[in-house]
């Protein structure tokens, strides 16, 4: 088998067992690997209405045919489970070298089952897997038990958050790349699973090295003619969006009750460049480079989302507390997007204009799980339930949004809405036709033809979690690239609308697995604060009778009744078994 | 201003020089540039189209804009411009494309007069050495044409680029045209 190692590591946590299963070509060509895996394993294995954070819940960790191989942005890896957060299927990828680095040790994926008596962590060591004692890193957080177990091979962990349950919780792998959002790491934590290190000398082979050569220089080359890829992110990492969406006023602030920050060049991606000496530090095999940290200091520079939610939602300035801030959620392990988020939502509730030391004492007390942050540690929709005043809560299915408001790019408000895993930008990143004009311009305040878009963009997103490549590298690279090099690297024949139907068929099962969890066409909505108020720019309210149609349409588009539902020939057509 | 790039865009679409989505057109106001956006389309341009840059230093707008900004910059920043047209118009760029020379000698009356020889530069797409080209050649020319790529030309408005725009391409293709008849003739 090229590209794939064909087998995985399976991890019963509850009979400390081990196991290695094969994987069939078959199998793998129908979901590839990464999300793809991952979200088979969840929907063949998670029982419907389990508590996530019980031990009848798992967490697949899943690489994909192109990691490990020197194909550009190809460093990645997903991790699956049923999010405690917001009780949808979840998966969630990060860069750094964790999951060329599973592949090296001979597996396509690891599935853990079950929860261990004690803390445990579970290492990989060329095709070898054993279960150890974690006993002595129990109460540390990620940057320590990077440090500690990063002799043994490279390590994805927990921070105190992920095992006091923080539903937010991350799992952080190479010291500071993120499975984030959906809190796979408090699932992680309900295990008693506290690490994963992983080493290895195997080499990824590939099936056609001179097609292979050919194709890896046709992606190089477009990666490089693009300004977003060559300059803009390479640049500025991604805090080259905060002018840019201030600009076109989407830019979240007050807890979007407003689109524009007066301050917004403060915290811009050239006053970082402009005050820090930055380096980067790239993941493997990405010549974007867009992950960087301030020189000879460990600080990392925080990513777009970070800034716009604990700055101008929570209406923060000064970038160095935002950097510490983002320090902080790194440390203990927590989602800075939910963190964020849910400390405007606090804010707005009890009418607090935040001082950058009250920012950073609530970071630590969601980290800890102490005082106030016992409540902020559940997200923003159960507190703002629970103080009465759901409406301020800025999330679509239990998830909060990012840093792009959604009355300024409609295309989004629609990918938010329909997104699998609640709001999110990563499903159909809109923002690049929608701001970047890639791969072309489109109006940004219409509905006009984002219905057939979102869906197509969705999938094709779906499959590129799946290799695993980086969606930063769709601005250049489109699925004829990508079919072509996978096909070169397995051997087998992929053309774009293969890979464009293997997204969809992963779409499909995570809808499916939703519907079984009670999610219904009622949660493909937005924050009532999107079609009641207009953010600062008259008219900019959504039109509720306009957001309505085009959702009808999305439905119509991906074969789905009215109800939001995938007809039986649409699974049929996508070989889903019921 | 985005109304003068919106006018010229249109023309240059209408009269053929080029493409929709192709070419573009910028205009310098002081230290800063407006330039048509990346994937905008040149004869529907409207103030959302256009981004404006500063002359002296690379930032986030740069991501938005034409992936020829670095282009522009340069011209702006070595020469007296102050508009630049660039266009993908066909004999243009197929007279650029069969020319063993870095000089294109205009064969019309008018076209001698106006432009008196048309240098070809060349560089890739965005490229710092196109960049660097395309400013020495408007040194002391109206207009250049890019190596299989297509004319660039300057002015001190916009009109007047574009009309060297339109003397590249009327000049290439009488050309085109002589040289054909004369090899027939032969």
């Amino acid at each position: 088998m090229f590209g794939w190692n064909g087998k995985i590591a399976k991890v019963y946590l509850t009979e400390k067992k081990t196991e290695t299963v094969s994987l069939d070509e078959e199998f793998l060509t129908n979901y590839l690997g990464g999300r793809g895996l991952g979200v088979k394993f969840v929907y063949d294995l998670v029982k419907p209405g389990i508590d996530p954070l019980s031990s009848e819940n798992i967490l697949a960790f899943a690489a994909g045919p192109l990691t490990g191989t020197s194909c550009p942005t190809s460093g990645r890896y997903a991790t699956v489970s049923k999010s405690p957060l917001t009780g949808s299927i979840f998966d969630s990828n990060s860069g750094g070298n964790f999951g060329p680095e599973l592949k090296f040790a001979g597996f396509d994926g690891l599935v853990v089952l079950g929860k261990a008596e004690e803390p445990v962590y579970i290492e990989i060591h060329n095709g070898k897997i054993s279960i150890k004692d974690a006993r002595h890193l129990w109460g540390k957080n990620t940057r320590e038990v990077n440090r500690e177990l990063s002799k043994f091979g490279r390590v994805a962990c927990i921070g105190k958050a992920g095992e006091k349950g923080v539903r937010f919780a991350n799992i952080m792998n190479d010291y500071t790349h993120t499975c984030g959002r959906g809190g796979l790491g408090a699932v992680m934590g309900s295990k008693n699973l506290k690490a994963i290190v992983v080493k290895g000398n195997k080499k990824i082979s590939i099936s056609d090295r001179e097609r292979y050569k050919k194709y890896f220089q046709d992606i190089t080359r477009l990666l490089v003619a693009s300004p977003v890829s060559s300059k803009g992110l390479s640049e500025y990492g991604t805090a080259v969006l905060v002018n840019l969406t201030n600009y076109m006023r989407i830019l979240p602030t007050g807890n979007f009750r407003f689109s524009r920050f007066d301050f917004a060049e403060e915290i811009s991606g050239e006053k970082i460049n402009s005050v820090f000496p930055i380096k980067k530090t790239p993941c493997y095999a990405c010549p974007i480079a867009c992950k960087r940290e301030v020189r000879n200091t460990e600080i990392e520079v925080p990513e777009y989302e970070t800034i716009s939610m604990f700055g101008s939602s929570c209406r923060i300035s000064n970038i160095q507390t935002i950097m510490r801030a983002n320090r902080l959620c790194n440390e203990y392990g927590i989602d800075t997007i939910t963190t964020g988020s849910t400390i405007a939502c606090y804010a707005e509730l009890k009418g607090e204009e935040l001082t950058d030391e009250k920012l950073l004492e609530l970071v630590e007390l969601i980290g800890e799980r102490k005082g106030i942050g016992q409540e902020l540690c559940e997200g923003s929709m159960r507190f703002a339930r629970a103080n009465k005043n759901p409406d301020i809560s800025m999330q679509v299915k239990g998830l909060e949004l990012p840093g792009y408001d959604p009355r300024g790019v409609l295309g989004l408000a629609l990918g938010y809405a329909t997104s699998n895993r609640g709001g999110c930008h990563l499903r159909a990143y809109m923002i690049g036709p929608e701001i970047f004009g890639k791969p072309k311009l489109v109006n940004r305040l219409t509905f006009s033809g984002k219905s057939g878009l979102v869906q197509v963009i969705q999938n094709l997103f779906t499959a590129v979690d799946s290799l695993v490549v980086c969606k930063f590298a769709l601005f250049s690279v489109g699925e004829e690239e990508w079919a072509n090099i996978l096909s070169a690297v397995t051997g087998i024949e992929f053309v774009s609308e293969s890979l464009l139907e293997i997204g969809e068929r992963i779409w499909n099962i995570e809808r499916l697995f939703n519907l079984t969890e009670k999610f219904s066409n009622k949660d493909d909505t937005l924050p009532e604060r999107f079609f009641q108020e207009d953010g600062g720019v008259e008219g900019r309210n959504i039109k509720k009778d306009e957001f309505r149609a085009s959702l009808l349409e999305y439905y119509r588009f991906r074969g789905w009744d009215r109800e939001g539902i995938p007809t039986k020939e649409k699974l049929a057509q996508l070989n889903i078994q019921l | 201003m985005w109304r003068e790039i919106s006018k010229f865009g249109k023309k240059m679409v209408q009269c053929g020089l080029t493409h929709s989505h192709f070419g573009n057109i910028s205009v310098r106001v002081g230290n800063k540039l407006i330039i048509t956006r990346s994937g905008s389309m040149l004869d529907e341009i409207d103030e959302n189209m256009v981004v404006e840059l500063d002359l002296d230093k690379p930032g986030s707008f740069d991501t938005i804009a034409s992936s020829e900004a670095i282009v522009h910059r340069h011209i702006y920043k070595e020469t007296s411009a102050l508009a630049i047209t660039h266009a993908h118009s066909p004999f243009a760029t197929v007279q650029s494309m069969v020319s063993s020379k870095n000089i294109l000698i205009p064969t019309d009356c008018e076209s001698k007069y106006f432009l008196h020889e048309i240098p070809i530069i060349i560089g890739g797409v965005g490229s710092k050495e196109l960049a660097q080209n395309a400013a020495n050649a408007l040194k002391d020319h109206k207009g250049a044409i890019i190596k299989g790529h297509g004319p660039i030309a300057m002015g001190k408005i916009v009109e007047e680029a574009f009309v060297t725009i339109c003397s590249i391409e009327h000049a290439c293709k009488v050309k085109y045209f002589a040289d054909l008849l004369l090899q027939r003739k032969e």
